[in-house]
């Protein structure tokens, strides 16, 4: 927290400015005090010179001294708002949120009308109720930002609340103290502390405003608003006079707003994309152009046919790495294939190329054949038709993967209208019957409903029913059932089996999970560090030979563990895209790699079974006795 | 660890499969009825506090406005007049009774009635607020939604530093200070707007552009941001993989959710807008709701003054209103909160 706070500019220049303020503050009394002071008529309202920087005032002071001056004042009397407002604030939300249910609601509906309410308005009822000056600013401004303390406070409270429930409910004693102390604290700490400079940023200028209007400092004291008065009046001789005092408002404003959005960006870096260096490319190893080492022919009539396949981000300057390396597949009509591989193996992010739905620093190479059709040889117009009407995208997380603000009906309908021009009345019909296909009840209603209203497996099914609308060649599920409970998991892989079966749709069904992928697919392509290490049948999986798929199978744990996971009991961690090692990506974990295996990459090639298999070992001579020595499960498929 | 994630998982999965049983009552309905309820109890509470201000005065009023110069008649005849010679429950009820009657009373130092003081000056302020609303929301939406598109997926990185440094340096200007950087270049340099007074468009510009520029660069960024958040959803990935045109895309997935966010603090701004009223009416000599209540302030006008407060008061929390019920039509989520 503390290094990430200082690691961005915000945070070094809002720390810098603070100190400056502070010192100034303190000794800028004692140091100029009296050149602050003088007066000298003669020499009143006079632009910027040499002797007098920002010009003179009215009554000739020097106006740069006299701001140096009048920090402390303007500064003793922001904080003392602010600690005002920590006072009161702090109370207050703690109190609200610890009433009863109801009452509770219309309290923090209050608290929120509050905060809408212009400090600078609330400052001015007291000034008009206690004598206007230092005593009813301070005190007034302090109250009006007190309500923003209370809401930090009462939301911090509500969590805390909350969680103790939970604690309470789940861990029963010990774990409490622990979850506070590590959890809860340091949240308080963060919001306060920014709530706290962001509060002397906005007292810094309603003081100055509430000072302005007359309503703060009386003269003879003298803080910057009232300089910026004093200035005002003479605006048409000397501007300077108002400006100084103005930039000097705006400045240490900045300065405290800089220092809490620091100490924001410090506590919530993920919410601050750019904050952090992620441009550390020391590591980095550029892959090579990609190597075309699979002799591999396409299918005749195929609906998805890729050639090597690569998607590249950049790594520090001027270098790119490779996550996908060359893939290669295709897919007959009606056909089912799965992917299998780790997170980081490329899988997810093999979907995402196919359907060009990779984002802006990703950069994707090779060769993808929708439907007969070459999309990086087409016109963009020709692309969006293609995948629009030809493949779908069943993603991961059904809960966000829908439009909260968008009826479902309107979700479901756009793609066709777009795409096969049909009418509205048209398209709902088709929705309201691709709905009823994937055994959503009462389709009519479903449509006029908004994804909050309905559970995870719905919404699947609803995503999946708006993949169907076009009634595409390919359908892509990528970890479709993840998210989803186990009952309902089994339901949606029924659901797209039937669409396999009965619209024959091809299906891309990519998963971690071996045990799924070997019941619902025809092909199975398993994928290590961005490659495919091996293709064989589903039915023929038991006689797989790359050592990586005999540890996966040994690993298939049964149905009931079968969501978390499942690939424990493999040592070792796959390499990141960053350190893929030299020769197999598999070597270091591998039971029976050989020298060679360090050094070079075994490639892709056809085996006597008749499957495709990247490894030295299984594709020399003695393989099957090694095989079978690591298979540490007879049966995996968990059938 | 472990078990924390159990729980969550738990926690997160999904409802239970059946489709839930529909809401007996409209869910509408119940929103409307809450957010009555709350608004009618802020408005008692607003009503109260202005009508206990002068109650809130330390010592007797009537001594603290006449001033030491005064006779005591003259301080008993403040006294009454304010009606704290009077027990509190029953000049309680006569404020709301007057006030329900439209009766604001009457100002101590010209004596003509708060209301007629109101009717002369709201005109003025709501001008220059209004205008500046409308000016806010239309730079800010379309060109944060444009930003946010030119630099999405970290594209045009200069863009964004540039545009990043400007908001947050005009995102931090006072009112006080743009106000005066905006007379000392366009009236007093350039000399193409009025530095002062009421009157035509001419008049408004400066304080107009003076209160929205600041709620224009915090607006801007925050609808950038949320347009970028917006944009890396799994929802818009869901939208681009039925490869709709960009049109589409913006208008109907991006923009309700970035409108949304923009109106959570729109509450705010228009706090904002209406403190920034105040100041710029001062600086350019304009006259307004906001140059009436610092004078009678000043003056210790307590009629004007309650007025005042109870005008502003009320226009805050309509306009907080009026934000809630957008946000529930645009964000279905909301009504149910
Ligand atoms: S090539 Fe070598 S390291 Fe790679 S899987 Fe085969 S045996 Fe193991």
């Amino acid at each position: 927290m503390i290094k990430s706070f200082f690691r961005n500019a915000n945070g070094i220049a809002g720390s810098i400015g603070v100190l400056l303020i502070a010192a100034v503050s303190i000794f800028a009394p004692s140091i100029w005090g009296k050149k602050a002071h003088t007066i000298n008529v003669v020499n009143g309202d006079k632009g910027p010179s040499g002797a007098h920087w920002l010009g003179t005032d009215r009554l000739g002071h020097d106006i740069f001294y006299q701001l140096l001056v009048s920090t402390r004042l303007t500064m003793e009397m922001a904080l003392g708002a602010t600690g005002i407002a920590i006072l009161v604030g702090i109370p207050l939300g703690a109190g609200a949120a610890l009433l009863p249910e109801r009452v509770r609601m219309i309290a923090l509906r209050a608290l929120d009308t509050l905060i809408a309410f212009p400090g600078l308005l609330i400052a001015i009822v007291f000034a008009a109720v206690l004598d206007p000056g230092k005593f009813s600013a301070v005190l007034g401004v302090g109250i009006g930002l007190s309500f923003s303390f209370a809401r930090v406070a009462s939301s911090l409270t509500l969590a805390i609340r909350d969680r103790e429930f939970i604690s309470a409910a789940r861990v029963v004693g010990v774990g409490r103290t622990r979850l506070m102390v590590r959890h809860v604290l340091p949240n308080i700490a963060d919001s306060l502390a920014i709530a706290t400079t962001v509060s002397i940023a906005a007292a810094i200028v309603t003081m100055a405003g509430l000072s302005f209007l007359g309503l703060g400092v009386q003269l003879p004291s003298v803080d910057w608003g009232r300089m910026l008065t004093t200035g005002v009046q003479s605006f048409y001789l000397t501007p300077f006079a108002a400006l100084g005092p103005g930039i000097a408002i705006a400045l240490a404003a900045l300065v405290f707003g800089f220092f809490g959005e620091g100490l924001a960006r410090a506590a919530n870096p993920v919410l601050w994309p750019g904050s952090g260096g992620d441009d550390d490319s020391a590591t980095a190893t550029a892959d090579g152009p990609p190597t075309v080492d699979d002799p591999y022919e396409p299918v005749e009539d195929g609906v998805l046919d890729v050639r090597d396949l690569t998607v590249s981000f950049p790594s520090g300057r001027k270098r790119r790495q490779q996550v996908v390396r060359g893939v290669s597949l295709d897919l007959a009509p009606g056909e089912t294939l799965g992917i299998v591989g780790e997170s980081g193996s490329g899988k997810s992010l093999t979907a995402l190329a196919i359907a060009q739905l990779v984002a802006h620093p990703g950069v994707v190479e090779g060769r993808i054949t929708v439907n007969g059709t070459e999309l990086q040889r087409v016109p963009l117009k020709e692309v969006d038709r293609t995948l629009g009407t030809s493949l779908a995208v069943v993603f991961q997380d059904p809960m966000s993967s829908l439009n909260p603000a968008v009826k479902i009906r309107n979700q479901l309908i756009e793609g066709v209208r777009r795409h096969r021009g049909l009418s509205r009345a048209e398209a709902v019909l088709a929705a309201r019957r691709r709905l009823g296909e994937v055994n959503l009840p009462t389709p009519e209603r479903q449509l006029e409903r908004y994804p909050h209203e309905l559970s995870g497996g719905q919404r699947q099914r609803v995503l999946i029913a708006m993949g169907l609308m076009n009634e595409p060649n390919v359908l892509i599920a990528d970890e479709p059932t993840t998210a989803l409970d186990v009952t309902v998991q089994a339901q949606i892989m029924d659901l797209l089996a039937g669409i396999n079966a009965e619209h024959n749709t091809a299906v891309v069904l990519i998963s971690h999970n071996l045990g799924l992928i070997s019941q619902n697919c025809d092909r199975v392509l398993v994928m290590y560090a961005g490659r495919v290490v091996e293709e064989v049948a589903a039915d023929r999986l038991t006689e797989a030979e790359h050592p990586y798929t005999r540890a996966l199978l040994g690993a298939v744990p049964d149905m009931a563990h079968s969501r978390e996971q499942p690939l424990v009991s493999i040592p070792g961690q796959m390499p990141d895209a960053r350190s893929t090692p030299v020769g197999c990506a598999y070597h270091p974990r591998c039971p029976l790699a050989v020298p060679r295996c360090a050094e070079q990459r075994p490639p892709l090639q056809l085996n006597a079974v008749g499957h495709r298999v990247a490894c030295w070992v299984a594709n020399s001579d003695e393989a099957p006795a090694g095989a079978a020595t690591v298979g540490t499960a007879t049966s995996g498929d968990g059938a | 660890m472990s078990a924390m994630t159990e729980v969550s998982y738990s926690d997160g999965a999904a409802p239970s499969e059946p489709l839930r049983a529909p809401r007996a009552t409209n869910p509408w309905v119940a929103f409307v009825r809450r957010r009555i309820i709350s608004v009618v109890v802020i408005l008692l509470l607003l009503a109260t506090v202005t009508f206990s201000l002068v109650r809130l005065i330390p010592g007797d009023p009537g001594v603290i406005i006449g001033g030491t110069a005064s006779t005591r008649a003259e301080q008993m005849a403040i006294d009454h007049r304010l009606g704290v010679d009077r027990p509190f429950l029953t000049q309680y009820w006569t404020y709301w009774s007057n006030l329900l009657h439209g009766d604001l009373g009457r100002s101590f130092v010209t004596n003509d009635p708060v209301t007629t003081i109101l009717k002369q000056n709201a005109g003025a302020s709501l001008q220059v607020a209004g205008l500046a609303l409308l000016l806010v929301l239309a730079v800010s939406i379309p060109g944060g939604i444009a930003l946010g598109a030119l630099t999405r997926d970290r594209r045009h990185r200069h863009v964004e530093n540039w545009f990043t440094g400007i908001a947050s340096v005009v995102g931090a200007m006072p009112e006080l200070l743009v106000a005066t950087l905006l007379a000392y270049a366009f009236a007093l340099q350039l000399k193409v707007f009025p530095v002062g007074g009421t009157g035509g468009i001419n008049f408004l510009v400066l304080p107009v552009l003076a209160i929205s520029l600041r709620p224009i660069a915090i607006l801007l960024r925050l609808v950038r941001v949320e347009t970028l958040s917006a944009l890396a959803t799994d929802y818009v990935r869901t939208a681009r993989s039925k490869r709709l045109p960009a049109r589409t895309l913006y208008l109907r997935h991006v923009l309700p959710n970035v409108v949304t966010a923009a109106l959570t603090i729109g509450g705010l701004l228009f706090a904002d807008l209406i403190a920034g009223t105040v100041i710029v009416e001062t600086i350019f000599a304009r006259r307004g709701l906001g140059t009436t209540l610092v004078n009678a302030v000043l003056s210790r006008d307590y009629p004007v003054i309650q007025g005042m407060v109870l005008v502003l008061g009320v226009a805050v929390v309509f306009a907080n209103a009026i934000v809630d019920f957008l946000l529930a039509s645009l964000d279905p989520r909301q009504v149910s909160r």
